[in-house]
Order: C-alpha cells, then sequence, then structure tokens
C-alpha cells in the first residue's frame, strides 16, 4: 500500500525533504518554444546523477536553468529545501553549486591559476593545490594563459574551477564534447572521486555508457520531457535506452 | 638633441592619453559597449580639478586622490545612468546615451565656466630643469612634464597590480572575458561592470587634470580626446589593454614630431606641418588601419577564445 500524505506519497516527501536539489514541474521557454516541460529531478547529498539525451533534448537548458542562467516559465527549484528560482546566478553559485559549462568556456585571458583563484572565496592556495591534486597535468601550466591549453586540459580547467568554492552540487555539462576517447576518460573518470568527496553530480552526456559507467542514478531527457529515471544499472539494462543512446 | 627633446615632450603627452585610452579599453572590454562620454570625462576631470582648487590652495598632486575618488563617483552615476537600463539593447543605445551624457558635460560647464580657456594647478610646481645646456640647445624639462610621466606611470602600475594580484582585479577581467559564465561562478557582474566605470571614469579624470596645465581645458575639448582614446584603442587592437597604451604613446609621438619635422628635416616645410596637419594625417591614418588592418597593429591572440 502506498501512503499518500498531503497528496504527495510518502516515499516521494521523504525524498524530498533530504534532496539537495529539488526541481519540480519545471518549465522553460526560448520564445514560444517550450524547451523544458514538467521536468522533475532530485538530487541526493553525494549522489552522482547522469543527465542524458541526444543533442537539443534540452541538457543544457535545465543546467542553466539550476544555475539561473534561463530563467524558467514555472516550476520549482529547491536547493537544500530553499527554492533559489529567483536567485542571481552568482547567489546561487554562492550557495553551492559549481558549474561547468558546455564547450568549457575557460577565461581566455587569465592563466590557469588564476581562472581557479576567481571562482573560490575561501583558501586560495589550497584549494588550487586540491585542483592541481585532481588534475596534475594543470599544474606544470599554471601560469599560461588558458587560451594556450589544448582543449583537454581547458574542460580540466573548467572543471577545476567549478569546484574551487567547494560546492556541494556540481553541474558537468558535456565534459567529453570534442575529447578524445582517452581525455574524456580522465574527465569524467574523475566523477566517482569528485562524488566521494562529499560532492553531488549531475552530470549531462551525450555519451550514455560513459555517464552510466560513475554515476547512480540517471535521468533521460527528450525533446525537453523526463522519459526515464531510475539506478543507472538499470537503466544501462533497458532496452529502450539501449536503443536510444547506447547503439542498440 | 632636438630630437631628445621631442622624446620627452611625446612620453609626458603619451602617459596622459594612456590614461584616457585606458579608461576607455577597460569600459570597453567589461560593457562591449563604447563609452562615448570619455572624452568629455577628461574634459570633466580638468573643471573638477579646477573646482578643487578653488577650495584647497595645495598642489595638484594632492588634488588628484580626491579628484579621482570624486570622478569614479561620478562613473558610477554614468554607468547606473547610460548603461544599466540599457544593457539588454542593441549595443547602439549606449552609443547613443553615452554621446548624451558627454553633451550633458559639454553645455554644463559651458553653463558653469563659460568658454574661456581654464587650467588647472601644477602637481608639483612650474619650474624647468635644464639640462646638457652646452650641447645643441640643451634639454629643458618642466616640473610638470616630469610630474605627468611619473604620476600616469605610477597609475599605470597600480592598474597593473590591481588586474594581476587582487581577487578582485582578477574578477574584473573574468567579468569582461565571459560575463556569462563569470555570475554563474559567483561573481557579481553587475558590481563588477559598476566598479570598471568607477576605475575607468576615475583614470579619465586624473587624466583631465594632468594635461589641464599645459594645455588648459575649454568645454569643447572632450571630442578631441575621445577621438584620441577611440584612435589609440584602434591602434592597439580593439580590446587590449598594453595597446591601447602603445597606441596612445605613438599618437603622442607623432602629434609631437610631426609639426617638428621641419626643424629636424630641413627640406620639409610649409602649414601642413602643423597641429592642424598632424590631426588630419593620423584621422586619415586610422581610415588606412581601420580597412586593412581591423584587428589593429597589436592585435591580440588571446582575445580569439580558444
Amino acid at each position: 500500500m502506498e501512503i499518500v500524505l498531503d497528496g504527495l506519497p510518502l516515499a516521494r516527501r521523504l525524498t524530498r525533504a533530504s534532496a539537495l536539489l529539488d526541481i519540480t514541474g519545471l518549465e522553460v521557454r526560448y520564445g514560444g518554444i517550450a524547451a523544458l516541460r514538467g521536468v522533475a529531478i532530485s538530487i541526493l547529498p553525494g549522489q552522482g546523477v547522469a543527465l542524458l539525451g541526444a543533442n537539443g533534448a534540452g541538457k543544457s537548458t535545465l543546467m542553466k536553468a539550476i544555475i539561473g542562467l534561463v530563467r524558467a516559465a514555472a516550476g520549482e527549484i529547491r536547493f537544500d529545501a530553499v527554492p533559489i528560482g529567483s536567485l542571481r546566478p552568482d547567489r546561487r553559485a554562492r550557495r553551492g553549486i559549481g558549474y561547468c559549462p558546455e564547450g568549457r568556456r575557460v577565461f581566455p585571458g587569465l592563466t590557469v591559476a588564476e581562472n581557479l583563484a576567481v571562482a573560490c572565496w575561501g583558501d586560495v592556495a589550497r584549494k588550487t593545490d586540491e585542483m592541481f591534486a585532481l588534475f596534475p597535468a594543470l599544474a606544470a601550466r599554471r601560469a599560461s594563459p588558458a587560451w594556450q591549453l589544448s582543449g583537454g586540459q581547458q574542460q580540466m580547467l573548467a572543471v577545476g574551477r567549478s569546484l574551487m568554492n567547494a560546492p556541494r552540487l556540481l553541474l558537468l555539462d558535456e565534459p567529453s564534447l570534442g575529447l578524445s576517447p582517452l581525455l574524456t576518460d580522465e574527465v569524467i573518470g574523475r566523477v566517482p572521486e569528485i562524488v566521494a568527496g562529499g560532492t553531488s553530480v549531475l552530470l549531462a552526456e551525450q555519451n550514455a555508457a560513459k555517464a552510466l559507467s560513475v554515476c547512480d542514478v540517471a535521468y533521460v531527457l527528450k525533446t525537453g520531457v523526463v522519459t526515464a529515471h531510475g539506478p543507472a544499472a538499470a537503466l544501462a539494462a533497458s532496452d529502450d535506452v539501449r536503443a536510444a543512446f547506447l547503439g542498440g | 638633441m632636438l630630437a631628445l627633446q621631442l622624446l620627452f615632450n611625446a612620453l609626458a603627452l603619451g602617459a596622459a592619453y594612456a590614461l584616457v585610452a585606458l579608461g576607455f579599453v577597460l569600459i570597453l572590454n567589461a560593457t562591449g559597449a563604447v563609452n562615448f562620454a570619455q572624452g568629455d570625462l577628461v574634459m570633466a576631470g580638468g573643471y573638477g580639478g579646477l573646482v578643487l582648487a578653488r577650495m584647497l590652495p595645495v598642489p595638484g598632486v594632492v588634488l588628484l586622490p580626491l579628484l579621482m575618488a570624486g570622478m569614479a563617483a561620478l562613473g558610477l552615476m554614468v554607468a547606473l545612468v547610460a548603461y544599466f537600463p540599457l544593457r539588454r539593447r542593441p549595443p547602439e543605445a549606449v552609443f547613443i546615451s553615452t554621446i548624451a551624457i558627454g553633451i550633458i558635460l559639454q553645455n554644463g560647464t559651458n553653463i558653469l565656466f563659460g568658454p574661456e580657456l581654464a587650467r588647472t594647478p601644477a602637481l608639483l610646481g612650474d619650474g624647468e630643469f635644464r639640462w646638457l645646456d652646452g650641447v645643441g640647445g640643451g634639454l629643458v624639462v618642466s616640473a610638470q612634464s616630469v610630474a605627468i610621466i611619473v604620476v600616469a606611470a605610477l597609475l599605470i602600475a597600480g592598474l597593473h597590480l590591481l588586474f594581476s594580484r587582487t581577487q578582485f582585479g582578477r574578477r574584473l577581467r573574468a567579468t569582461a572575458q565571459d560575463r556569462e559564465v563569470a555570475s554563474a561562478i559567483g561573481i557579481p557582474v553587475d558590481a563588477m561592470v559598476a566598479a570598471t566605470f568607477a576605475v575607468g571614469v576615475a583614470l579619465a579624470g586624473a587624466a583631465g587634470l594632468l594635461l589641464a596645465r599645459g594645455f588648459f581645458v575649454t568645454p569643447n575639448d572632450g571630442g578631441n580626446y575621445m577621438l584620441k582614446a577611440y584612435i589609440a584603442v584602434t591602434i592597439g587592437g580593439w580590446g587590449s589593454i598594453p595597446g591601447a597604451v602603445a597606441g596612445a604613446a605613438l599618437i603622442a609621438l607623432f602629434e609631437v614630431v610631426f609639426p617638428a619635422l621641419p626643424a629636424l628635416v630641413p627640406a620639409l616645410g610649409g602649414p601642413a606641418f602643423s597641429q592642424n596637419g598632424a590631426t588630419i594625417v593620423l584621422d586619415a591614418l586610422i581610415l588606412v588601419i581601420l580597412v586593412a588592418r581591423p584587428q589593429g597593429l597589436f592585435g591580440e591572440a588571446s582575445k580569439a577564445r580558444a
């Protein structure tokens, strides 16, 4: 028997109460077109969550709606049980959300060390050392302007930058974009380590197999709607998901 | 010896122009919009120095920090009135709004001070140093020129330290390079843009005080300084900070050397080699650069997003 309280199943209520990020009924429109409709997502503390979907499914839009770069037309976004939907992006970031945008977007004229420093409101030297430990390839380039780095190094820098303020939730948008399989492993392979450190991760990826292998739970987006969600292992085994994303 | 004298004069002029151009390029980078009031803000700095000097009879160098603080406040007002309400409009809206600010400043100073030449106090004093008297006419160096070079160098060095050594300065640069991502990693970008206006206009004001001793100031001077800032930034590479300084130095060198060419090369002569002639050649040159090398003489690779 399912217990229902105030219109919500009890199990769902308990999840909401303990969720780090809880999104309900989210709708985002670009002009007249709905990019996201009725999206509901819940992320627990210390959970790695994959966000799967084809190009244009709305993964990046969802990431931007969470950090506040696009405005929601409807729905609610709660972080730590507090509604954050009306806050500016910088306020959301300072509350503990790290954002690593699609296409890396490091600050090209800033050095590697400066790219990391600008995103830190704590002990800059200590956090910088932590990032160099996580991505040793960056340490040797610390004084280089970011535009001189290779694509893979820029991606590591973008991930490092989004971790500098010790976020409790990290939004990783398509970190494998334009990277070789080896570098993809290098970057996405760090996700379990980041999650083990206590940071929840929402990983948007077209490379579904890779994302499912490092996450606990997954959501599938299709033309702006969540079409499936569940444990990563179950989704990896599901015929529908395999057909849609894993090449059958 | 004449060449050395010209070089020194050009250095003093270029140092002041560099402050104008730096203020211009900082605001350009932070907002993507051209602040066409920059020249009139230099002029306003000249009159600001004049007003301060009437209240406090002290050397210009003491007035400078007060003036820069006042001009920074004026910069915040310019941002509030002419930039923030229009930032989601096309960049042309900010062109027009800053032109309007410039015209208001120009006519406002005309009402308050009249169209006559005005002059700010010297930074330290009006003395002259004469060096190498026996050699080819010697080198005459005014205390004001030396003070201009030192003050501008200190301001530029201070700016460099601000941008490279402080979190605040690095975040200003990050905001200028990618405002959306800057906000998404926690930087309050509106406050950063407002601060950039404060710094940029404070630099214009400092230049106004520096220039309005030797070159005087009238309410109509703004357009001239505006054009110089624009040319310096175009020569130096749109958006490049070192380029703006180099561009300003080149303009000053040209303005000082061109009218003096007949004295250096006796074969040259005639009315073309004058201040007016220099202005014509400089503006013709800018047309050539815009067409032939739109990235400027020192176009910066780091502006390209990899």
